[in-house]
Parts: C-alpha cells; sequence; structure tokens
C-alpha cells in the first residue's frame, strides 16, 4: 500500500464567517462549527475556543485531542465506520492540517482528568502545548447517561475534526510525506537479507471511558489482527479512551503514531517493516491468555525477527504486556516493550504490575506518579470543578495561591506509551 | 557566598603511603592537606569550594577495626564541621570501595552531612550502598580518575547546595532504585526503534527499565520419602558456637562457619549465640533453636519423620552481605552437603 | 461456582439475579483482602483485579469474578491478588471526598468494565 501524505502547516487559527484555509491560516465559523457539533441531539450546547502555544492557559478536562485530516484520492475516508463508511484506507493520498488540533473538553464523569497548559512547567509535559488548539467544550442535554455523553462528544470531535480538514481539499500540501508498504511476497523479494519487523499495538478496551475503535469496532470484541501500517494516518484507529490522561493515546496519537513513524524511516534500510499489529487490553484473563497467543502466533506465522509492544493504560495491561512480550520472544522473536511507570510519588515503589526476565529491553516514558506544581494561569477553558478528583490530584490539588499540585498523570500525553514524548526516567 | 568545605577521605595508596604491606595504616586527620585526588577536586570546584581537610586510613585497617575506624573518622569529619563529605573514588578496589560506602552512610546518615563516593559497578560496595548513597559510576582503574573527578564534582556541589538531583543517566550515578524522570533527547518510539535495532543485530543495549531481579531458584521436586531423608540445616541467621570461634562478622560477612552438631540435643544459650548484628539478639540469644531448630529435627528424628539430621551444620550472616559472596559460600557448602550425602536441606533466615 | 465478589452495591442490583454476587460494603483494601482470603482457601480469579486506569483508590469500588473452590491454592491467582494489592498501596485514598454523583459515576463505570469482562464468557 501506498500512501502520499500531504502536510499543511498551519500557523493561527481565527474565527471568520467565512471559512477557509488561506496563507497557512485556518479560519473557522463559530456558528459552522457549532452547527456540526450539534447534529447530535444528545448535545445541549457547543463553545468554541482557541489556545495558542505559549498563551497563559489552562485546558482541563480535556477528552480527545485530533488533527484535521481529509482524504484526497484513494479509496474510504477519514475516520472509517465513523465519518466515512467503512471501506479500507491507507492509500492514496491524504492531506493533514500540521501545528494544530481539534481538542475536546467536558466533564463526562465526576472525575474525568486531562489537562493542557499551553505555558509553564506542565506544558513542557505535554505535546498539545505545542499545538494552536481549537478547543470544544460540549455540554449534554439533561439527564444523558455517561455513555451516550462519552459517545456523542467523542462523534462530535470527529466530525468537526472532518469539517475543518475538508477545508484543505484543494489546496497544494506544503511538504508531502510518502509510506509504502509491501505484501508478504514482494517484502521478501525486495529484501531478503533484512530483519522482518512488525509493531504490536496494545489497544485500551475494558469498557466505559477506556475503549479503543477500529474501523469502528469496540477493539475489546476484536481477536488481534493485522493492518497495514499506511491506515492509521486515516483514522483507522480512534480513542473513546477518557482515563489515564498521561497514558492512553488520544486520536491524534493513532493518526500520528509515532512507532509507526518511526519504523517507516528505517523501512527498506536497515528491517522490513512488515506490518501492524494490533490487540488489546481486556478485563476478563481468559481474554488475555487468548490475546497474547493469538498475537505471539501471527507474529510467527508473519516469520518476524523483531517487534515492538506498546502499551496503554494503568495495571492489569502490564499483565498483556508481560504476556505479550514473554509469549513472542518464546517464539524466538526479539522484543522491545515501551510502557510508563507507577512509582509513586517517590519513585520507590515496583514500577510495573507485572514483570518478566524477558522484558529485558524496555523503554519508558517516565514516572506517572511524579509530583508538579503548576502556576495559576490567566484564562481557563473548560472547568475546574473536577480537578480535585482526577487522577493524579488530591484533595489538596487546587491550593490557595491557585496554584495545583498534581501528579504528571493528569496531564494529557505526558507518559506516553507508545512513545510520543521525550520524557523518560532512570 | 562562602566556600563550601569540603572533607576527603582516601586509602593508604592514594595518599602515597604505600600498597598492600601499608594497608593496616590506622586513620590519620590532615587538616589542610590536599593529597592526590584531592588536587584534582580541588580544581574541578574552581572557587565553588575547597578540601580542608584529608582523611587517611589503610583499607586492611577499616575492614578489620570497622567499628573503630567508623567512630575515629566520623569524629574527624565533625571536628571540621565540612559541607560537603568525599569518599574515593575506589574504583575497582574493593576493600576500599567497602570502607568509602561506609563511611559516606556514616556521615551522610549519623551527620547529616551531604555525602559522594565513587566506585566501579562491580565494586562490591555498589553491591552494599547503591540504595542508599550516590555512588558515581567510575571506571575499573585510576586510570578513569579524570572523567570520575568531572562526574562527581559537579554532583557533590549540587548534593552540598541541596539543590533537586536529577536521574542517574543524567549525573552518572549508579542507579539507587529510586527512579526519576528527565527529559531525553529523543522520544520514546525513536529509542524503542534503536533498541530494537541493536537487539536485532547483537550488540549491546541498555534497557531503560530493569526488570526487578530474577535470581530466583525453582524449588527441587518435593522429598517423595521424608522418613529415609537425611536432612541439614543452613542458617544466614548468624547462630554459631558461643564466642564466635571463626570471627564471622556481625554485618558483610566474608565466610562463613561449618559446625558440628554430634550428640547436640538441642541448642542453648549457654552453647551458642548469634554473631548478627542486623536483627535484636535477645530472643535468638535467649534460644538459639529460634533461628536453627535443632530441638524440634531431633524430635522429628525420633518420630520417624525426618531419617536423620545431618551432623553438620552452616552458618553466615545475611546482613549486607555482598550476593556474590552469598553465592560463593553456597556453591562450596552445597558441594559439602553433596558429598556427605544430604537429602534436603532447611534454609532459616532472619 | 462463579461468584462476584464486590462492594459496589449497583453490581448487586444489576446481576443478582444471574449471577451469584457476595456484596460486602468494604473499604478498596478490604475488598482486596477479601478476595485475597478466597484465593487462600482455593478460589481462582477470573477478572484482573487492577481493571481499569481509574487508578486505585480514586475510585472505592472493585468488583472481581471468582470461580470459588476449596483446595490447593492456585499460585496465579495468588500471585495476581499479591501484585493488585502491592499496587493498590502506592496510591493515597482519593475517594473518601466524593460527592453523591461522583460516587454514582464511579459505580457505573465499575459496573461497565464488568459487564465488558462478562461479556467475553
Amino acid at each position: 500500500m501506498k500512501l502520499e501524505l500531504g502536510k499543511i502547516y498551519i500557523k493561527d487559527i481565527k474565527f471568520d464567517d467565512c471559512q477557509r484555509i488561506e496563507d497557512g491560516v485556518l479560519y473557522v465559523s463559530k456558528e459552522e462549527l457549532t452547527k456540526i457539533a450539534l447534529s447530535d441531539d444528545h448535545l445541549a450546547s457547543a463553545e468554541f475556543d482557541i489556545a495558542k502555544p505559549g498563551e497563559s492557559v489552562r485546558i482541563t478536562p480535556v477528552k480527545d485531542v485530533i488533527e484535521p485530516r481529509v482524504k484526497v484520492e484513494g479509496s474510504g475516508g477519514v475516520f472509517p465506520g465513523w465519518i466515512a463508511k467503512v471501506d479500507t484506507v491507507g492509500s492514496g493520498k491524504t492531506y493533514a492540517l500540521k501545528g494544530m488540533a481539534v481538542v475536546t473538553a467536558g466533564p463526562i464523569v465526576g472525575f474525568q482528568e486531562g489537562v493542557i497548559d499551553m505555558t509553564g512547567p506542565g506544558a513542557d509535559y505535554t505535546p498539545f502545548s505545542k499545538t494552536i488548539n481549537l478547543v470544544m467544550v460540549c455540554k449534554p442535554v439533561e439527564g444523558l447517561k455517561q455513555h451516550a455523553y462519552e459517545k456523542a462528544v467523542r462523534l462530535a470531535g470527529f466530525r468537526v475534526a472532518a469539517a475543518v480538514g475538508e477545508l484543505a481539499r484543494s489546496l497544494e500540501p506544503d511538504e508531502t510525506e510518502v509510506y509504502e508498504t509491501c505484501t508478504i511476497k514482494e517484502g521478501l523479494e525486495k529484501y531478503p537479507d533484512l530483519p522482518r519487523v512488525a509493531y504490536v499495538q496494545m489497544l485500551q478496551s475494558q469498557g466505559l471511558l477506556h475503549d479503543t475503535y477500529v474501523y469502528g469496532v469496540d477493539a475489546k470484541q476484536i481477536l488481534p489482527t493485522i493492518v497495514s501500517p499506511t491506515e492509521v494516518f486515516d483514522g483507522a484507529i480512534v480513542s473513546g479512551n477518557c482515563v489515564s490522561a498521561c497514558d492512553k493515546n488520544p486520536t491524534y496519537v493513532h493518526q500520528n503514531n509515532p512507532v509507526v513513524e518511526e519504523l517507516f524511516k528505517q523501512h527498506g534500510k536497515t528491517i522490513n517493516f512488515v506490518c501492524h499489529i494490533l490487540t488489546n487490553e481486556n478485563v476478563f484473563l481468559a481474554d488475555k491468555e487468548r490475546s497474547s497467543f493469538f498475537t505471539a502466533k501471527i507474529c510467527k506465522m508473519l516469520d518476524l525477527d523483531g517487534v515492538i509492544v506498546s502499551e496503554e493504560g494503568f495495571g492489569n495491561p502490564d499483565t498483556d504486556l508481560i504476556m505479550n512480550c514473554k509469549k513472542i520472544t518464546a517464539e524466538g522473536i526479539k522484543t522491545v516493550i515501551i510502557t510508563d511507570e507507577y512509582a509513586g510519588r517517590d519513585g520507590k515503589s515496583q514500577s510495573l504490575a507485572d514483570a518478566h526476565a524477558s522484558a529485558d529491553a524496555v523503554v519508558t516514558a517516565g514516572n506517572a506518579n511524579e509530583v508538579v506544581i503548576l502556576p495559576k494561569l490567566d484564562k481557563l477553558i473548560g472547568t475546574l470543578d473536577y480537578i480535585n478528583k482526577i487522577a493524579g490530584a488530591s484533595e489538596t490539588t487546587l491550593r490557595e495561591d491557585g496554584t495545583l499540585e498534581v501528579e504528571i498523570q493528569v496531564i494529557t500525553g505526558a507518559t506516553s506509551e507508545v512513545g510520543f514524548g521525550y520524557l523518560s526516567a532512570r | 557566598m562562602a566556600k563550601i568545605k569540603v572533607v576527603h577521605y582516601i586509602n593508604q595508596f592514594f595518599a602515597q603511603i604505600g600498597g598492600e604491606e601499608k594497608a593496616d595504616y590506622p586513620a590519620e586527620l590532615r587538616v589542610g592537606e590536599i593529597i592526590g585526588p584531592g588536587t584534582a577536586f580541588e580544581s574541578a570546584f574552581g572557587d565553588e569550594a575547597e578540601i580542608v581537610a584529608t582523611i587517611v586510613c589503610g583499607d586492611s585497617y577499616f575492614n578489620e577495626n570497622i567499628d573503630k575506624a567508623k567512630a575515629d573518622i566520623l569524629e574527624m569529619v565533625k571536628s571540621q564541621k565540612p559541607d560537603l563529605f568525599i569518599a574515593g573514588p575506589a574504583f575497582n578496589a574493593g576493600r576500599y570501595g567497602v570502607a568509602c560506602g561506609t563511611i559516606t552512610d556514616a556521615v551522610l546518615n549519623e551527620l547529616g552531612i551531604p555525602a559522594l563516593t565513587g566506585m566501579y559497578e562491580e565494586n562490591p560496595g555498589v553491591d552494599m550502598f547503591a540504595s542508599k548513597l550516590y555512588i558515581v559510576s567510575t571506571k575499573n582503574s585510576a586510570a578513569g580518575m579524570r572523567a570520575a573527578v568531572k562526574k562527581m564534582a559537579p554532583l557533590a556541589l549540587k548534593l552540598a547546595r541541596h539543590e533537586k538531583i536529577g536521574a542517574s543517566v543524567v549525573e552518572g550515578y549508579i542507579p539507587t532504585g529510586v527512579r526519576v524522570n528527565f527529559f531525553e533527547k529523543e522520544r520514546g518510539a525513536k529509542r524503542a526503534v534503536d533498541m530494537l535495532l541493536k537487539k536485532l543485530s547483537d550488540k549491546p543495549f541498555v534497557t531503560e527499565y530493569p526488570m526487578p531481579d530474577f535470581d530466583r531458584v525453582a524449588p527441587n521436586p518435593a522429598v517423595k520419602d521424608m522418613a529415609h531423608a537425611k536432612i541439614a540445616l543452613v542458617t544466614s541467621g548468624g547462630i554459631v558456637p558461643k564466642g564466635n570461634p571463626d570471627h564471622i562478622e556481625s554485618s558483610s560477612a566474608s565466610h562463613y562457619g561449618e559446625y558440628c552438631l554430634d550428640g547436640v540435643e538441642a541448642l542453648s544459650s549457654e552453647t551458642y549465640e548469634t554473631a548478627h548484628g542486623g536483627y535484636d539478639p535477645v530472643y535468638a540469644n535467649d534460644d538459639p533453636n529460634r533461628v536453627l531448630p535443632v530441638d524440634v529435627l531431633r524430635q522429628l528424628e525420633k518420630e520417624g519423620v525426618i531419617g536423620k539430621l545431618h551432623d553438620k551444620y552452616y552458618s553466615t550472616v545475611g546482613n549486607g552481605t555482598a550476593v556474590a559472596s552469598a553465592k560463593a559460600f553456597a556453591a562450596e557448602y552445597a558441594q559439602k552437603l553433596l558429598e556427605d550425602h544430604v537429602d534436603a536441606v532447611i534454609l532459616t533466615s532472619t | 461456582m462463579l461468584v462476584i465478589i464486590t462492594n459496589n452495591p449497583l453490581i448487586q442490583e444489576s446481576f443478582g439475579s444471574t449471577y451469584t454476587v457476595d456484596y460486602e460494603a468494604l473499604s478498596y483494601d478490604d475488598i482486596l483482602i477479601k478476595i485475597r482470603d478466597a484465593v487462600h482457601r482455593g478460589a481462582s480469579i477470573l477478572t484482573h483485579p487492577l481493571y481499569g486506569s481509574v487508578k486505585p483508590k480514586e475510585t472505592p469500588y472493585r468488583s472481581v469474578l471468582m470461580e470459588m473452590r476449596e483446595g490447593p491454592v492456585d499460585m496465579d491467582s495468588l500471585l495476581l491478588i499479591e501484585q493488585t494489592i502491592a499496587s493498590a498501596g502506592k496510591f493515597p485514598n482519593k475517594s473518601a471526598g466524593y460527592d453523591e454523583a461522583t460516587l454514582n459515576d464511579c459505580k457505573i463505570i465499575d459496573l461497565s468494565l464488568l459487564q465488558g469482562a462478562l461479556r467475553s464468557m
């Protein structure tokens, strides 16, 4: 499969009745966007705001972050199974609006988390302090159940991102990146001497607020499967995950999966990037056994030499991670795993809930329990009502002087387990 | 701001007194003197700090008179009222490393003065003290002095100023077991791909999170016929004949003892005691069977539950003893137990 | 026999007619201890006790599906519950000050996560 990813750099976002992209400036109409967001009758209101890097702005509670993209050539459309109908994506031509993101915010439940600071120490930890953010805060109609609210906000985010992406359809990209994968046979012929490598991505799939979707399917219900690594660039995987802000993968991170990108950089040079394997993280222990056996079996059937396994979330996924690592290694395949740590505020506790000697090559995204003080910022998008209840915060989080004392786990993307960020620990 | 006052500890060799033949040189305080590696530290400190005194002590003297040496050296350090204490670096010298670790630990915890030492990662002092101290990782010989001082001096100054200490890989100390965050130059995904490329080509790579120690031994299958089995007792609880005839150290044992149980029906406080310095010895000394259950095994022998209690037992002290030493002791007496046709061993710890 | 050990009253309401639900109003720590005690007597754990990314004690609720048996200890289950207790020990109790609405959200999430697991059976 061959995908040309055209990048259009967005330097600024402005509100204007006439929606367009001109000289790198995105003009959007609040009225238009609100109409798109509220086309779902579960939502009572949607408010839009803009947060730029360096501004004294805090966004919380963040639900999802999405990069606007548009499919200009090839089969399918962005977010298949949600916005576009189900058709195989990952080939042809796609444009992405770089340097910006659509951020959805709003309290789905009483302990919803996710903080993006556009300046100060918190900004160092989140990748979304470097993007110009079009923020949408949604409120539900009265009496709406949590499940329905989550889904309504999730879909409103995709609709808005797709609509913004659509504005780029007739533009010329500033830069184009070409990603090309081969079939099994082509790969063997083309790169007979290169090690065969795949990426095993574990998707959070435990239940309400912990779900991930593949082409519209709840990942809880999949058996491990393979996709072309280019498919995620068109939004084949989306996030319905609102918990564990630091190490969940927002849709933006799926669209820009850094492991896929880094493996592509080596593809045809030092490795043959064979495919992207998707597996899940279910609560039922028998599911964990089944999924890890399937993943190891797929790795073996593809004659892989090496894999990178990435985790998503805290706690029981450690069990899936270790099962995957152990079983894939037992097939004689070299394995590197990416995780983050919960070593306690003092850094002295055991970092993972599970362990095995086969996990001898670990990349860590840092200790999520590390405490940081976030200064009071001038402007708040969303609400601080929940800040004392979000994961990694405590009763004393919101201090009298307006500063926040929190663990970095409340910061969106702080300890990304697909290695999106630079944080680590020793 | 006033200069940070430093006391520096070195052994007889680095004080240019002599080698092994002078290792019994007792602890000595030299006020106002800067000796050997001290000059390298002094120049690395620039205007920030100065060495106000150097303490010299022979490695054998320190290790053989550990309590006295430690107490004397602590007094010497105290007398200088320093802001900072540096020991070594000890490179791969084992006894020097243990001395540096012991005294750094004491200065830090008993005097509350910021303290730092440096060693090669395989120095036995690392096993004993890495979780308690900042030990800068050095090369295995004094040829690495310049590199060692280059890492130790800035970290020492940070400690003296009570600044936040970064991750081990940033500051150059041996991991303490406490996880500390820092920002890498490459993002996680790139680091994972780089690590995989190394692993694929069988090149060395360093994991960012070492899994907890997996040095576990799978238990042997159960003894089928206990009624005819010869059972031996082995302990790391330090039970020794009264008077500790083999002088097993109360901590960081360098050897183990082999003692005869022939004709011993039960241990008693008149004839046995513990050499262990890591727990309250009152109850073990009162009834040593509590740690080494000879009484119960004799009874089981009489009842026919076990065939026979082996007439020798092995004892050492687990308190701070290096894993490598413990392994070596066990490898040796396991051989003896095999030769004596022992079927099973009961290991008691404290 | 399959039993859900829980301290979430909503589980009793929702699953009480289809499963045996052993509900007791215990703390997060105590419900884990109760599960461990059952494992000591021979029970097996079927759903991971560290489910959910809501961190330990940020929700007060735990519900775990067990295969209740008397007999030899299932070592995998024992290891799992011991690891869980150790992991939970790292987290301070944050749910003490929750209001009714937030507690209700916690109950619903807990229920949803268990529902997801039971669907796999």
